[in-house]
């Protein structure tokens, strides 16, 4: 048939297929918080299929009826778009909860009972995607029932949420489980700082500005700081975090990825393989000099906001002699053409002074500024600094002459606040991530050789730290981190970036 | 002083004296929105642009043509804050300047140094231009797109053959080629069974029922008669007597949302070009 010339040059999004979005884990707070409103967001943006219709499952027991109206007052709470009824209305209307534990022969069948029933009503067409919001115990178990139920009609997606396993062996593990009942292009590990627009700004920024590209290099970079600071504790999750600990939480996912990001080559197009391959290289060339080249530290009482708060040790459910790290700071080399002997400087942590997510490029210093030695002391190296989050944006500090007599020399900061220039609202990482799993399209999910490399070197280091006991606890909560932190860098002659 | 010497000094007045209510101040622009806004037109235009000044920072120039003969120039500016929620504002500069005698005919002498460096350029030109006025030749040379609205002219559709004729000189947008969006897209959704339409029915406004029947002639390559009832917007449409159906979605954007898609697109639009064309015919 010929193809549709009206449909030429509408300029129309494309539209995902019909589908049901399976929620696993519906009752815990990923649901209420991320998942329900970025789902009403997308809806009331008329950017969900017509055909649509979402199965919330867990444990706990209650109605369809009591989960929608769960789900409508997480929405007000939490989405970032006023609320409007009929909007909400048209989404509840293809709700269902079905209370179980999905592992049990007779959940799976009730589930698959809902999912037959809104394949007649309202015409999902087979077509599924199954988001693990569940605890990462629980992954094998769903994804093996998942697959053996898996229908002939329609595709099936899953949808992993962070951390995919414990370390190399476990998350090797669960790949082969996941391999055995889906494809590659149907798995969607999600980090969901990939879906935060900053962050695809970041490519934006070097891969659509010609003036970046050239200068954004050993020859031209001094040293690259990346620091993931959040100011809150571990908010109740002391189960999953006395496991994790700061390196599986923040280091193996979101700060090595964005590592990738700003290490990476040009991709030959914005392709899911074609932008995976190149993250994939920067993780594969990514190391740590040493032992000495990583600090983890542990945070004790302090002051935030001008509230006292307790240790990492004190918080309910934590033992009390725990030496579960809520910081690390490490200095990573990307052994490549590009960036050979330039370091990277990351660090994460709970508690710390601030939330912030900022990538700092730092370039070298002017060879020879041509001012007097006086004049020169406020002369510091330019640095581009790219705002993740709070206050999404771009600053370039650079040495501007102060007015009037003589030729003095000042930092100053030129900002392009992202909210800005664009005032359209900036949509939440989780908006943008369903819609591109419900249209198969795995650009910002990573992929499991990316996985891979990253636990490869969040071993290294687990290994290395399994040979000493630090002093825990080492900085106080309200701070920028231990001392050792501000110690990997004085080695160089260099600093954190003052905030 | 001259009158953009005159202009520049009262929005860095204006600039300080926002900056001095102790919010930090951010000066972020994406375009130079020029706007040929006759007295009639004031009102409208107004509105429009109070619901959009926030969407889209920028320097908004307002040329009001007014009648006199001797040249003058009146200008009015100010500076609009809009908070960006987080303890930050967003300034965005409005000139409003009032020609008259040579000045409302020669707009392009002060709008030039007006517009800021590097950034495009639109033109939202209310009601019917005239099409031979040396105003308009100018600000399509000065600008990088011309907004109309051909619902708002009296003169269709030979004004179509005088739009058509600046499609080489300037990128060209019609808000009654956007509104019909949704129509296109339901109609392109019949395909193949649309392939030998003969009739097109639609309630609605006499602009965008002869685009969208425009636009279907010149996509099928075939003659489609098109039958009209008036309306203020598209109610319905029908193709052969059979009723188009329009996705439940949304309510209709307002004058402001279909201003600000346009305000986004940077490129020539090839199908509403050959729309345009077919409808001047």
């Amino acid at each position: 048939m010929a193809a549709n010339p009206l449909a030429q040059g509408l300029g129309v999004r494309r539209q995902p297929d019909p589908c049901a979005l399976v929620v696993f884990g519906a009752s815990g707070d990923l649901t209420k918080r991320k998942l329900f409103p970025a789902l009403y967001s997308l809806a009331y943006r008329d950017l969900l299929p017509e055909r649509f219709a979402v199965v919330g499952v867990a444990r706990t027991e209650e109605t369809t009826r009591q989960f929608v109206t769960a789900m409508r007052r997480a929405v007000k709470q939490f989405a970032r778009d006023p609320f409007r009824s009929d909007v909400f209305d048209r989404l509840a209307a293809g709700v269902r909860y079905v209370p179980t534990d999905f592992a049990d022969d007779d959940g799976e069948d009730r589930v698959g009972e809902t999912l037959d029933e809104l394949d007649d009503t309202r015409g999902t067409a087979g077509n599924r995607i199954h988001y693990l919001a569940v605890p990462p115990v629980a992954f094998p178990v769903v994804v093996r029932e998942i697959g053996e139920r898996r229908e002939r009609e329609g595709w099936s997606r899953v949808i992993i949420e962070k951390p995919f396993g414990h370390d190399l062996a476990s998350a090797r593990e669960l790949s082969a489980t996941v391999r055995r009942w889906f494809r590659e292009d149907e798995v969607f590990r999600i980090d969901h700082y990939l879906g935060k627009e900053t962050v695809q700004n970041l490519m934006a920024l070097r891969f659509a500005n010609g003036i970046f590209e050239p200068i954004w290099n050993r020859q031209m970079v001094d040293h690259v700081q990346i620091t993931v600071a959040e100011s809150i504790g571990i908010e109740g999750r002391a189960g999953y975090y006395e496991r994790a600990g700061v390196i599986r939480d923040i280091f193996q996912n979101h700060l090595l990825q964005l590592v990738a990001l700003t290490a990476m080559e040009p991709p030959i197009d914005f392709t899911a393989d074609a932008v995976r391959n190149e993250k994939v290289k920067v993780l594969r060339a990514m190391h740590t000099p040493g032992p000495k080249s990583v600090v983890r530290g542990q945070y004790g009482r302090g002051w935030i906001e001008g509230e006292q708060v307790v240790g990492y040790r004190e918080e309910p459910g934590v033992d009390p002699r725990s030496m579960t790290d809520t910081y690390i700071a490490a200095k990573l080399y990307v052994d490549n053409w590009r960036w050979a002997d330039t370091p990277f400087y990351v660090r994460a942590g709970k508690r710390l002074a601030r939330r912030e997510t900022t990538i700092a490029i730092q370039f070298k210093r002017a060879p020879h500024p041509p001012f007097e030695e006086i004049a020169g002391d406020g002369m510091r190296p330019n640095v581009l600094l790219i705002h993740v989050q709070p206050d999404e944006g771009v600053s370039l500090a650079i040495g501007a002459k102060v007015p009037g007599a003589g030729m003095s020399i000042r930092t100053v900061h030129m900002d392009f606040l992202y909210g800005g220039a664009f005032r359209e609202g900036v949509p939440e990482a989780y908006e943008r991530l369903i819609l591109d799993a419900m249209l198969g399209d795995a650009t910002l999910f990573t992929r499991e050789d990316e996985v891979e490399e990253q636990w490869k070197l969040v071993d290294a280091i687990v290994g290395a730290w399994s040979r000493d006991v630090p002093m825990f606890p080492d900085y106080a909560a309200g701070s920028w981190g231990p001392a050792k932190a501000d110690e990997l860098l004085h080695r160089d002659g260099r600093s954190w970036r003052r905030h | 002083m001259g009158v953009v010497a005159e202009v520049e000094r009262k929005l860095a007045r204006a600039r300080c004296r926002q900056e001095a209510d102790a919010e930090p101040d951010l000066r972020t622009s994406t375009m130079t929105h020029v706007v040929w806004a006759p007295e009639a037109w004031l009102p409208t235009a107004r509105r429009v642009l109070a619901g959009l000044a926030e969407r889209h920072p920028a320097r908004t120039i307002l040329l009001v043509p007014v009648r006199g003969r001797r040249s003058g120039i009146e200008a009015r500016a100010t500076v609009e804050d809009f908070e960006t929620g987080d303890g930050r504002e967003v300034l965005s500069e409005v000139i409003e300047l009032r020609l008259s005698g040579d000045a409302a005919r020669h707009p392009a002498s002060v709008v030039l140094p007006l517009l800021i460096s590097d950034l495009p350029a639109f033109c939202r030109w209310r009601g019917q231009p005239n099409w031979e006025s040396q105003a308009l030749a100018e600000l399509v040379d000065v600008c990088d797109r011309l907004v109309v609205d051909s619902s708002e002219w009296p003169g269709i559709p030979a004004g179509y053959g005088n739009l058509a004729a600046l499609f080489e000189r300037i990128a060209v947008s019609d808000l009654a080629w956007r509104r019909g969006l949704p129509w296109r897209v339901a109609l392109a959704g019949l395909w193949p069974g649309i392939r030998k339409a003969e009739r097109l029915t639609v309630e609605g406004p006499r602009a965008d029922a002869l685009l969208l029947a425009s636009w279907l002639r010149s996509r099928l390559r075939r003659d489609v008669a098109l039958r009209r009832r008036a309306a203020d917007t598209i109610e319905s449409v029908r193709v052969d007597g059979r009723p188009v159906e329009l996705p439940a979605r949304s309510g209709p954007p307002t004058a402001s949302d279909l201003l600000s898609a346009e305000l986004d697109t940077l490129s020539r639009d090839p199908l509403f070009e050959a729309a345009a064309r077919a409808a001047a015919r």
